[in-house]
């Protein structure tokens, strides 16, 4: 019956009944995903680190793979595996961190918040390099044109043997991630805004973001990762030329 | 300069010339350096399961145990490595641990025994063999060129400024070294059995590139 405590047990018994997995991993990477967003979310309130939130960005690869792997299962295999094959994804993002620390000074949100509002929104400022953090978070959208780990092919790629209550672990993992980007783009590029704005503008990136998945097809990976990868050229080249004109 | 790139330190461990230190930063690395070094520690591997390609067959692998407790082994040395690369504050040894953790990198995809997995650790040797000379290249150039290793009096602007060459030295071999997932990836298109131990191969990598991010916008 639910709601009763030996049903539960039954639920989490069968939801770990899995033959060929690692069980301590199984349970244990969603655990981790949820433990490194809530982290991104407190450094993100407080005005932390950039670099910080940033890190946990990419540490989630390592989730990412770290699913895939666990259950043995061959789909969520070579889901992980497309995982760490898309990490070329993150170097266009580190590459819009330097244009930002080269403005600001900083990488303290606080900071780069305060800068904007003497300055101007980063948006403006440095457009290349929002655009190069907007592809980052269309990478993680799901369905997306970027969307090589959980592609139809792959069942559900890196989640498909993940089920029940894990699952259920992963999606608030998920949501986190998701408020987390979101709230750090707008923080970082348009400035401090009071919760009805940044929850308005949270909801006009979600539709902008729904609306290019939508209207794009899922590429294969290594097209995917080509494109990345000549993004990253170019934010190079941007970063370059930014570095030359602000402090020559 | 840009000031305190990894947050305040919170906490610094000096033993004589070499010094440890705690940033927000450098405490969120390590910690998920430790929380899957245990997770190695304790975890039983996954057992293996292969498609049969043209059919709807599957069919599971048989590992040895002698295999899977090499692996495990290097799997806990490169996250003991890892670690020491997350919280050094010098650039020596910020090398040294960086160097290792290419090792066992190459010695947790070769202990598989598959000529395929094989070929991909072997190709990984080559390139992190190679990355050592731009890896400590780049560390003898900082040292050449402000007197000091540590990233503390990096940090605080009182020696001469890092040359452009030591930082990309310094990235190109950590790159190298940190080209694991990309074999380990290769290998495990070839069923190489993964969790936890491959998995060790991407964080390591991934943390160590993370941790050259914040030395070389020191100084």
């Amino acid at each position: 019956m639910a709601g009763d405590p030996a049903h539960a047990q039954v639920l989490v018994q069968d939801n770990l009944d899995l033959k060929t997995a690692s069980p301590v991993l199984f349970v244990g990477v969603v655990l981790i995903a949820i433990g490194i967003w809530t982290a991104a979310f407190y450094v993100l309130v407080s005005g932390g680190s950039l670099l910080v939130i940033l890190g946990i960005y990419m540490l989630h690869k390592i989730v990412e793979h770290g699913f895939g792997l666990s259950s043995g299962s061959p789909y969520g295999k070579y889901g992980g595996v497309r995982s760490v094959i898309s990490a070329a994804s993150e170097i266009p993002l580190f590459v819009s961190i330097a244009v930002i620390a080269v403005y600001t000074r900083s990488l303290d949100l606080s900071a780069i918040m305060q800068y904007q509002q003497v300055h101007g929104p980063l948006l403006i400022i440095a457009f290349p390099a929002a655009c190069a953090m907007f592809l980052v978070i269309l990478s993680k959208m799901p369905f997306g044109p970027f969307s090589i780990v959980e592609a139809k092919e792959l069942v559900s790629g890196y989640k498909t043997e993940h089920f029940g209550i894990w699952r259920a672990g992963l999606e608030i993992c998920n949501g986190l991630k998701t408020y987390v980007l979101l709230a750090v783009f707008l923080g970082v590029f348009i400035g401090q805004l009071s919760l009805p704005w940044l929850l308005l503008g949270m909801i006009l990136m979600i539709v902008l973001l729904a609306f290019a998945c939508a209207l794009t097809p899922m590429m294969s990976p290594f097209d995917s990762v080509t494109l990345q990868m000549l993004v990253t050229g170019l934010m190079i080249i941007y970063a370059a030329a930014v570095l030359l004109v602000v402090h020559p | 300069m840009i000031d305190l790139v990894g947050g305040v330190p919170l906490y610094v461990l000096e033993f004589g010339d070499e010094l440890v230190y705690f940033t927000p930063y450098t405490i969120t690395l390590f910690l998920l350096a430790l929380t899957f070094t245990i997770l190695v520690l304790i975890s039983r591997p996954e057992k293996q399961v292969d498609i049969a390609f043209g059919g709807d067959a599957y069919r599971t692998k048989e590992i040895s145990v002698s295999e899977m407790r090499f692996r495990r082994f290097m799997a806990i040395a490169c996250g003991l490595a890892t670690m020491g690369a997350m919280v050094t504050g010098d650039i020596f040894n910020f090398t040294l641990f960086t160097a290792m953790v290419g090792i066992t990198n190459v010695g947790i995809v070769a202990a598989v025994k598959s000529p395929h997995v094989q070929d991909a650790a072997y190709q990984y040797g080559l390139v992190s063999l190679s990355a050592t000379i731009p890896l400590f290249g780049g560390a003898a150039v900082y040292a050449a060129t402000t007197g000091s290793l540590s990233m503390i009096e990096l940090m605080k602007g009182t020696v001469p400024a890092v040359p452009l060459i030591a930082k990309g030295m310094l990235m190109l071999g950590v790159i190298g070294e940190g080209m694991a997932p990309f074999y380990a990836a290769k290998a495990e298109m070839f069923r190489a059995p993964g969790a936890p131990y491959v998995i060790m191969c991407s964080l390591s990598s991934l943390l160590i590139f993370l941790r050259v991010v914040e030395i070389v916008m020191l100084g």
